[in-house]
Order: structure tokens, then C-alpha cells, then sequence
């Protein structure tokens, strides 16, 4: 059955690149073709906008100037830094990235159970886990009202729990 | 210069204005009510660098921070 998992993944993932092969072949065509039609401010590959390392570096800048300096030094070393709900006082961690990001930890400092919410629309990472940050420090329960609860990894896969 | 930080997927747009003017300070309220309006929470620091979320336009602010409504992922 492993086996069988394996190979799914592994077909999934030769698809995948295969795909990505085929549109990068189709972006530097046209990019070839037309090299003055390139906007910056326009999209020019799904998923990927001109720009878009300067955007993620001003959201990681503005997060930096909003966490403490124990959450700064958190987060310089581990790319996490620990917050506390301001209804429950529990901890909670939140690791770089946009999604499936925050765990609640137990007493030990371990993971309990994972919450996923997030600004509306597309926003940069460290945007991503400020407003993160600022909504378990400042409205633990309503926040979490609107989250996903999801098991965290214990070996098996990760499950949602629909809220 | 107090500013309006609003972020978006570019990372974020500041809007500086002068507080100690009237009309400067007028424009910031109206940003103020039409963001929170359509759903942006608007939050300041403290000065012991603590976020707090204000509800209502406080002209004595000196950076506020805006950012959409949270949802479930």
C-alpha cells in the first residue's frame, strides 16, 4: 500500500514538473517574441507577479517592526515566534508562511492542534502572519471562531476538522 | 508625519499625512471609516510595543495599521 502511495505521489510530482517545464517553455516564447510588453505591475505567470520578492521583503520588514523583541529574536532563529491569547493565555506558535501555519501549544511547549485563518485575498507572508499575530494577541475568540482546526502531524497525514 | 499603513498584496501602501493638519487629518478619517467599513482591522502600537485595535479614527496616532478580514483557511 506504501508502495502504491509512493508511486501516486511520485507520477503526481513528474506531472507537476512536466507542467512547469511546458509553461516556463511558453513564458520565455513570449516573453522572446514580445520583450517590451512586459508590465511590472502585471501578471505574467499564474501565481507569480514582477516584483513579487520586493512585496514579500516589505511584509517580512513591516513584521519585524511589530513583533517584540523576544518574538524578533524568535523568529530570527527559528523563522517562528510564540504569541499568547489574549482570552485563554494560551501559546501559540506561528511559522513562516501564509496557511496551516499556527499551533497551539501544550504546557511542554508542544504542539496541541493547528488553526488556519488568514487576511482575506493575497497577501505577502510576513503581512500573512502579522495580522496573525495581532488577531490571537488582541481577539483570541473571535478569531478563532472563524479558523479551521486541523490535527497536527504525528507521522500521519494531517487531517482538517471543519469547524 | 503620522502614517496609514494598508496592507495588500504588493506588501503594504503608506499613506503619510501631517496631523496638525485639519484637512490632511480629515482625509485620514475618511480612509479610516471606509476601511474598517469594508472590513480592514485597524491596529496601533503602544508604546511599550504592544498592539491594540481601535474601533474608532484616533488622530493622535502616529502609525496604524490595516488589514483584511481574517477568514477560515
Amino acid at each position: 500500500m506504501l508502495r502504491q502511495l509512493l508511486r501516486n505521489a511520485k507520477e503526481r510530482l513528474r506531472l507537476f514538473l512536466s507542467e512547469c517545464g511546458r509553461r516556463a517553455r511558453v513564458l520565455r516564447v513570449s516573453l522572446r517574441r514580445q520583450p517590451d510588453r512586459i508590465d511590472p505591475s502585471s501578471r505574467f505567470a499564474p501565481g507569480f507577479r514582477y516584483g513579487y520578492w520586493e512585496g514579500e521583503a516589505r511584509g517580512l520588514e513591516l513584521l519585524k517592526e511589530w513583533l517584540s523583541p523576544e518574538q524578533f529574536a524568535q523568529y530570527d532563529a527559528n523563522s517562528y515566534f510564540e504569541v499568547t491569547g489574549c482570552h485563554s493565555g494560551k501559546r501559540y506558535r506561528i511559522s513562516h508562511g501564509t496557511s496551516m501555519n499556527i499551533h497551539e501549544l501544550d504546557g511542554a511547549g508542544r504542539p496541541r492542534v493547528g488553526w488556519c485563518f488568514a487576511p482575506k485575498g493575497h497577501l505577502v507572508a510576513g503581512d500573512v502572519m502579522l495580522a496573525q499575530k495581532i488577531a490571537l494577541e488582541t481577539d483570541e475568540r473571535g478569531v478563532l471562531a472563524v479558523a479551521n482546526k486541523f490535527f497536527v502531524q504525528t507521522g500521519r497525514r494531517n487531517t482538517l476538522l471543519h469547524h | 508625519m503620522a502614517t496609514q499603513i494598508v496592507m495588500d498584496r504588493t506588501g503594504d501602501t503608506r499613506h503619510n499625512f501631517d496631523a496638525k493638519n485639519a484637512d490632511a487629518l480629515l482625509k485620514a478619517e475618511e480612509r479610516f471609516t471606509e476601511l474598517t467599513g469594508a472590513g480592514f482591522t485597524a491596529a496601533v502600537r503602544t508604546t511599550s510595543g504592544e498592539a491594540v485595535v481601535k474601533r474608532t479614527f484616533d488622530p493622535n496616532a502616529e502609525e496604524t495599521l490595516f488589514f483584511p478580514r481574517l477568514v477560515g483557511g
